[in-house]
Formats: C-alpha cells, sequence, structure tokens
C-alpha cells in the first residue's frame, strides 16, 4: 500500500495511504488517512475489512499500535470502517469518533473495546496531541449523518466521499486539471449526494475555510487553485438524479 | 473440507428445529390417542397406559430439542467469535511478516488475541462433547418411541372395532419417531463431519 507524506511540520504529519497494487479485484479504491500530533495518532476512515492486515502494516510504520489512540469514521458504509472488529483486537486503547447518528448500526462490525464517541449533529473540536481537529457537519454528502476532518493547522480539510472520483488504481495522486478531472466526479456526486440543499450548505461552511488540501476518501487529491475550481464546479452541479432518471 | 463450526451449528439448531416440531406432532397423537383409549373403555387399558409414555417422551423430546438448540446457538456464536479471532490473528501473523517499524508494539494484542483463542477452542470443544452427549440422549429416547410403537400395536390387536384406529396412531408413533430419528442422525453426522474438520 502507498503511504504519502501530505505535511510535516515537527511532530505533526499527515499521510495518506492508498492505491495498493495488491487491493482484492472488485473493490472499490479507497484512500485512508493518518493524523500524528505528539505521541497521538488518528485514523481516518480506515478502510474495509480486506484492506486491513495491508493497512495495519503500513500505519506502523509511523505510529506503534498503543499511539493510535483515535479512529474516525465519516459515517457508516462498508468501505469506511467494516474492518472496525479487526483494528478492535489491535489496539488497547483506542476512541471511534464517528457521527451519533450510527453508533447502533457501526457497532454490527463488532466492537468490544473501542469506545464509541458519537458526534453531535452540530459537529466538534477534539485535541488530538498537540493540534486542534474540527469535525465539520457533511450531512446528506452522502450519508444522512456525515462529518468531515478539518485540521486548521496543517490546512487540510479530508472530505470523505465529496470530491471523489473512481478511477484506476494507478492514477495520479493530485487533481492536474479540473477540465479533465470533473467528467470522472460527475456520474459519482450527480448520484450519490441526495440533496442541493445540504450541497450548498457544505460549500458555504467550507468557502470560510483556508484550504491548502482537499483530501476525498476515493481518487485524486486537490491543492489550490483547484480546491476552489471544485467548490465552484460542484456548486453549479444538480445533484440527486436518480429520482429523475 | 468441512464447514465452519458456526455453519454447522447452525444448521444442527435447524434440524433440531424439525425435531421438536414432529415431537409437537406426536405430543397431539398421543392426546388423540388418550381420547380413542377412554372411548374404547376397558379393552384399552393397555393401551390408556401407554399414551401417558408416549406424552411424557413427547415433552421430554421436546425440552430436549429445545436445549439442544440453545446450546446449538450459543456454539455458533461462540464459533463466530472464535473465527474472528482467528481471522485476526492471522491478520496479525502477516502483518508480522512485513518488518514494519513498529511492529512490536502488536505483542500484546496478538497475545492477548492467541489467549482468547486458546479459551475459545477449549469452550467450543467443550460445546460440542455436550451437544454430542445431548443428541445420543435423544436417540435413546426414539429408541424408546420404537419400543412403545410396537406395545402400541400389540394392544391395538385386542381392542376390537377400536383396533384399526389404534393401529393407525401406533403407525403414527413409529413414523414420527422416524422422522424425529432422522433429523437426529443427520445432526450427530454434521457434528461428527464437523469435529472430523477441525482435527484434520
Amino acid at each position: 500500500m502507498l503511504a504519502t507524506t501530505l505535511y510535516e511540520d515537527g511532530d505533526h504529519r499527515w499521510i495518506m495511504f492508498g492505491r495498493d497494487p495488491k487491493k482484492p479485484q472488485g473493490i472499490i479504491d479507497t484512500n485512508q488517512y493518518l493524523i500524528q500530533s505528539g505521541k497521538h495518532t488518528m485514523l481516518l476512515d480506515p478502510g474495509g475489512i480486506e484492506l486491513f492486515a495491508p493497512m495495519l502494516s503500513s500505519v506502523l510504520k509511523f505510529a506503534p499500535a498503543d499511539q493510535i489512540t483515535h479512529l474516525f469514521a465519516s459515517h457508516q458504509d462498508p468501505d469506511i470502517i467494516s474492518s472496525l472488529g479487526l483494528w478492535d483486537q489491535a489496539l488497547p486503547d483506542a476512541k471511534l469518533y464517528s457521527p451519533w447518528l450510527w453508533e447502533g448500526f457501526i457497532r454490527h462490525f463488532g466492537m468490544e473495546r473501542i469506545e464509541y464517541c458519537g458526534i453531535p449533529d452540530e459537529g466538534m473540536t477534539i485535541t488530538l496531541g498537540n493540534i486542534q481537529l474540527q469535525f465539520i457537519p457533511a450531512h446528506y454528502l452522502h450519508s444522512s449523518g456525515n462529518f468531515h476532518v478539518w485540521d486548521p493547522k496543517a490546512q487540510i480539510l479530508m472530505s470523505g466521499d465529496v470530491g471523489a472520483a473512481l478511477e484506476e488504481n494507478d492514477a495520479p495522486l493530485w487533481v492536474d486539471s479540473m477540465e479533465r478531472h470533473a467528467p470522472k466526479m460527475r456520474k459519482f456526486h450527480q448520484r450519490w449526494m441526495p440533496s442541493n440543499e445540504a450541497k450548498l450548505d457544505w460549500i458555504r461552511r467550507v468557502r470560510g475555510l483556508d484550504i491548502n488540501i482537499m483530501a476525498p476518501q476515493h481518487g485524486r487529491l486537490f491543492k489550490p487553485p483547484f480546491v476552489h475550481e471544485f467548490l465552484d464546479w460542484f456548486e453549479a452541479l444538480p445533484v440527486g438524479t436518480a429520482i429523475r432518471s | 473440507m468441512s464447514a465452519p463450526v458456526f455453519i454447522t451449528a447452525a444448521a444442527i439448531s435447524a434440524e433440531l428445529h424439525q425435531a421438536m416440531l414432529e415431537a409437537r406432532g406426536l405430543a397431539l397423537t398421543a392426546k388423540n390417542a388418550r381420547a380413542l383409549a377412554v372411548r374404547a373403555g376397558s379393552r384399552t387399558v393397555g393401551f390408556r397406559a401407554i399414551t401417558d409414555f408416549i406424552e411424557e417422551l413427547a415433552s421430554t423430546i421436546i425440552r430436549q430439542s429445545q436445549n439442544i438448540n440453545v446450546l446449538a446457538e450459543h456454539l455458533s456464536q461462540q464459533a463466530v467469535n472464535a473465527w474472528r479471532a482467528d481471522m485476526a490473528s492471522k491478520h496479525f501473523d502477516w502483518v508480522c511478516t512485513q518488518n514494519s517499524r513498529y511492529q512490536n508494539s502488536l505483542t500484546v494484542s496478538i497475545n492477548e488475541c492467541k489467549a482468547k483463542q486458546l479459551a475459545l477452542s477449549i469452550e467450543l470443544q467443550k460445546g460440542i462433547s455436550l451437544l454430542t452427549d445431548q443428541l445420543e440422549e435423544s436417540r435413546k429416547q426414539i429408541r424408546t418411541a420404537n419400543l412403545i410403537a410396537t406395545s402400541s400395536h400389540v394392544e391395538a390387536s385386542s381392542a376390537g372395532e377400536f383396533r384399526r384406529q389404534l393401529e393407525v396412531i401406533a403407525d403414527t408413533i413409529r413414523a414420527t419417531a422416524g422422522q424425529i430419528g432422522a433429523h437426529l442422525t443427520k445432526a450427530n453426522a454434521l457434528l461428527s463431519q464437523s469435529n472430523k474438520g477441525r482435527r484434520a
């Protein structure tokens, strides 16, 4: 599994995992993220059960198991968190931050040791080591209880399924042209995102952030100027199209 | 390749559920036999005594089937837990071959996982052995049912105009006992297959 450092400043860093060439066929490629600060590490959308072993092995290159103290699941989908039952056996002392709405559902993946910390609808701020992280509401994008993670110091927004594109394993890491990349995202956003109102609410929130990297859970990542180009493109895109087809 | 224990246990539970339904039918047959014996009066005194046995037998089989069902379901859940621990253990073993910088930090979790695996495996083995005993106990009840069916036939022969109806009841007991016996045999076969698979 490919590990890429997105940001590093002293003991504060962001690592992205993905583009696994050994990934079993038939499952979609996912981006997993690690945020480290001091002796604390958070895994964002740690992935499906099929990816657990390569993901654990990759993560242990950066942090010992007892320092993986936080997990975050943006929503309840299997590609996000179906590995939970195995992380539960690997991590002796961890908390899972996820929408309060999904607790009873996510527990179906198996959770005995990890503590579930439900994120309230309005979002919240937590401390990880020496930094603060914000859980930004992204409800209905696409899940009815959904959050993104904003790191104001690193200026990175982990944007879940927003900005996602389903591409081949060997796709480049960074968006280099919105004109070429937009067609790869269009159908995904139109079908998976159900609400134009929710979309506009999210765009309003996110326009207020000074984003250096926007990091979705599938496909390529965005840097300026493509972050703003994406927001403009998304704003103009009608979503929830299945009901009109 | 044998099926995992959680599937076998669920299949055994399903067989025992069927056996329990058959045993409920047997209890109904016993009630019919009792009503008939009352109507037939003194000519079926022996048969009336037998109906008590049949009723008791039916309720014993129902009780045992329910017990086995509960045990099999518990076993199935334990087997799922064991399978999860096995899967985690296999993943951990693989991770240990990858030379990750902090792989030693997994040692505590690996040891806990192995201990859990061992405890679950012992518990599973105990459960399987208990299940085997209970199935054997139920099979003994079926052998008794067959003996009762034979005695019922003998008693029916002296019941005059009620003979034919009592013979039908005796045949029903034999047939039902046969069906329950078939479910128990299937449950036993599933269990021994699973046991062989575990030992292999």
